[in-house]
């Protein structure tokens, strides 16, 4: 797998709710030059749009206006994309080639239905593989979003790394009831605070602190919490067989898993384990210094099952006595 | 996709991420099919896979056989032959 993620360009989604500071954390980042050159594609929900004035210094720029491309865009962001692996493709010198892009979606989106759009479509799949998808929480009202919209949730859900913004105005008490929050929503995010795009340090979030109490949101209702489990897998597991339980898990349970994340080992090396949802993202061969947590630990996080049975469900299943 | 010979192979499934070398993605091939089979047996399905043929040729006792490209799609069209998705969280396989 690593000879195909090598030559495909990488994806770097960029999600968070409406007015979170999405445009304003990448601006900086383009102006700091954090990702090299790179090209952004901007999709607003609105028909109107002024982020693209803002990102001036990207080294090329795409706008999706007039439609969210989680849901009514999604044709337009996949013929954009398609367009740029076009582009890219007519370029034969290496050192030349487009080599990143990022997309900052609209504040309504959710990063996980565009994770499922690129990595479903024939296309683009040979081309582009999804780096990370960076969610930015607004330290000043992301606890009120996470308690009234689903989005919310399902965004930070979708998240690889977490950036609070707005971190300076926001109450100490507050910013740390946020963080213990999101920490109960998607363990696995790494957090990190930005303020107008620049990185602060943020102090490290004591374990006992309580995440706020969430309102159920009708359509979880019935399906109860989501809450994170932990699988061990083994050295002596082949990764091979592991892969066949994890696919038929996904197939069956796949939309109740909200996040999936762990590092297991292979004959290949270390593979970086991810998946939103259904999608499983393209997994990474990671160095032997990378440090991502214990190896051949994975976190499931999800609803609508009791944490003590995936384990036992993976050693049956592997293990058939039947 | 031919649906008689399954080529060509649809590139980086992830199922098969982390096998480095050929000898490597044909064990990993061999075990897989193996597994399969003893899953799929009690509902009455079969899983073959001979290396060569890309993808996974999944077989009723009828004998009627379709070639699947990864196991994402495998789950699927097992679910379709026998009416509902095999859960691996089910009762069944929880019990030893």
């Amino acid at each position: 797998m690593s000879d195909t993620t090598g030559s495909r360009m990488r994806l770097t989604v960029l999600g968070g709710y409406l007015g979170s500071g999405k445009t304003t954390w990448l601006r900086h980042q383009l102006h700091v030059g954090r990702f090299g050159p790179v090209h952004v594609v901007v999709n607003e929900a609105a028909e109107t749009s002024v982020d693209d004035i803002l990102l001036a210094t990207a080294s090329g720029l795409t706008l999706l206006a007039g439609g969210c491309c989680c849901c009514v865009g999604r044709q337009d962001l996949i013929t954009a994309l398609r367009h740029l692996c076009d582009l890219r493709s007519q370029v034969t010198s290496t050192d030349a080639r487009l080599n990143r892009i990022i997309l900052e979606t609209s504040g309504l989106a959710d990063p996980g239905a565009i994770v499922s759009t690129i990595q479903g479509d024939p296309v683009l799949i040979n081309h582009i593989v999804i780096d990370e998808v960076l969610v930015v929480v607004d330290a000043l009202h992301g606890l009120a979003q996470l308690s009234s919209e689903p989005l919310g949730r399902h965004q930070i859900g979708a998240a690889d790394r977490l950036i609070l913004s707005k971190s300076d105005v926001a109450d100490p008490a507050a910013l740390t009831l946020l963080r213990a929050t999101l920490r109960g929503l998607n363990p696995a995010a790494p957090q990190s605070a930005a303020i107008l795009g620049e990185d602060v340090a943020l102090d490290q979030l004591p374990p006992e602190i309580q995440a706020a109490p969430l309102p159920p949101l009708s359509d979880e209702e019935t399906r109860g919490p989501i809450f994170p489990a932990c699988v061990t897998v083994g050295d002596a597991l082949d990764w091979s067989l592991f892969a066949v339980w994890l696919s038929a898990l996904l197939h069956a349970r796949g939309n109740d898993l909200v996040r999936i994340k762990g590092v297991v080992r292979t004959p290949a090396g270390r593979l970086l384990l991810q998946t939103v949802r259904k999608v499983v993202q393209s997994p990474e061969i990671l160095p032997e210094r990378v440090d991502l947590g214990e190896d051949g630990k994975i976190v499931f996080i999800g609803r609508g099952f009791r944490a003590e049975d995936l384990q036992r469900s993976l050693d049956h299943f592997i293990n058939p006595t039947r | 996709m031919c649906n008689a010979c399954g080529n060509p192979a649809v590139p980086g499934h992830w199922t098969d991420a982390g096998a480095a070398t050929p000898g490597d993605r044909l064990r990993a091939r061999f075990q897989r099919a193996a597994l399969l089979n003893k899953i799929l047996r009690p509902y009455g399905l079969s899983a073959y896979d001979d290396g060569v043929v890309p993808g996974v040729q999944l077989s009723t006792l009828s004998g009627s056989t379709t070639i699947v490209p990864d196991l994402g799609s495998l789950w699927a069209e097992a679910e379709r032959l026998i009416g509902f998705p095999i859960d691996p969280l089910n009762a069944a396989f929880l019990d030893v």
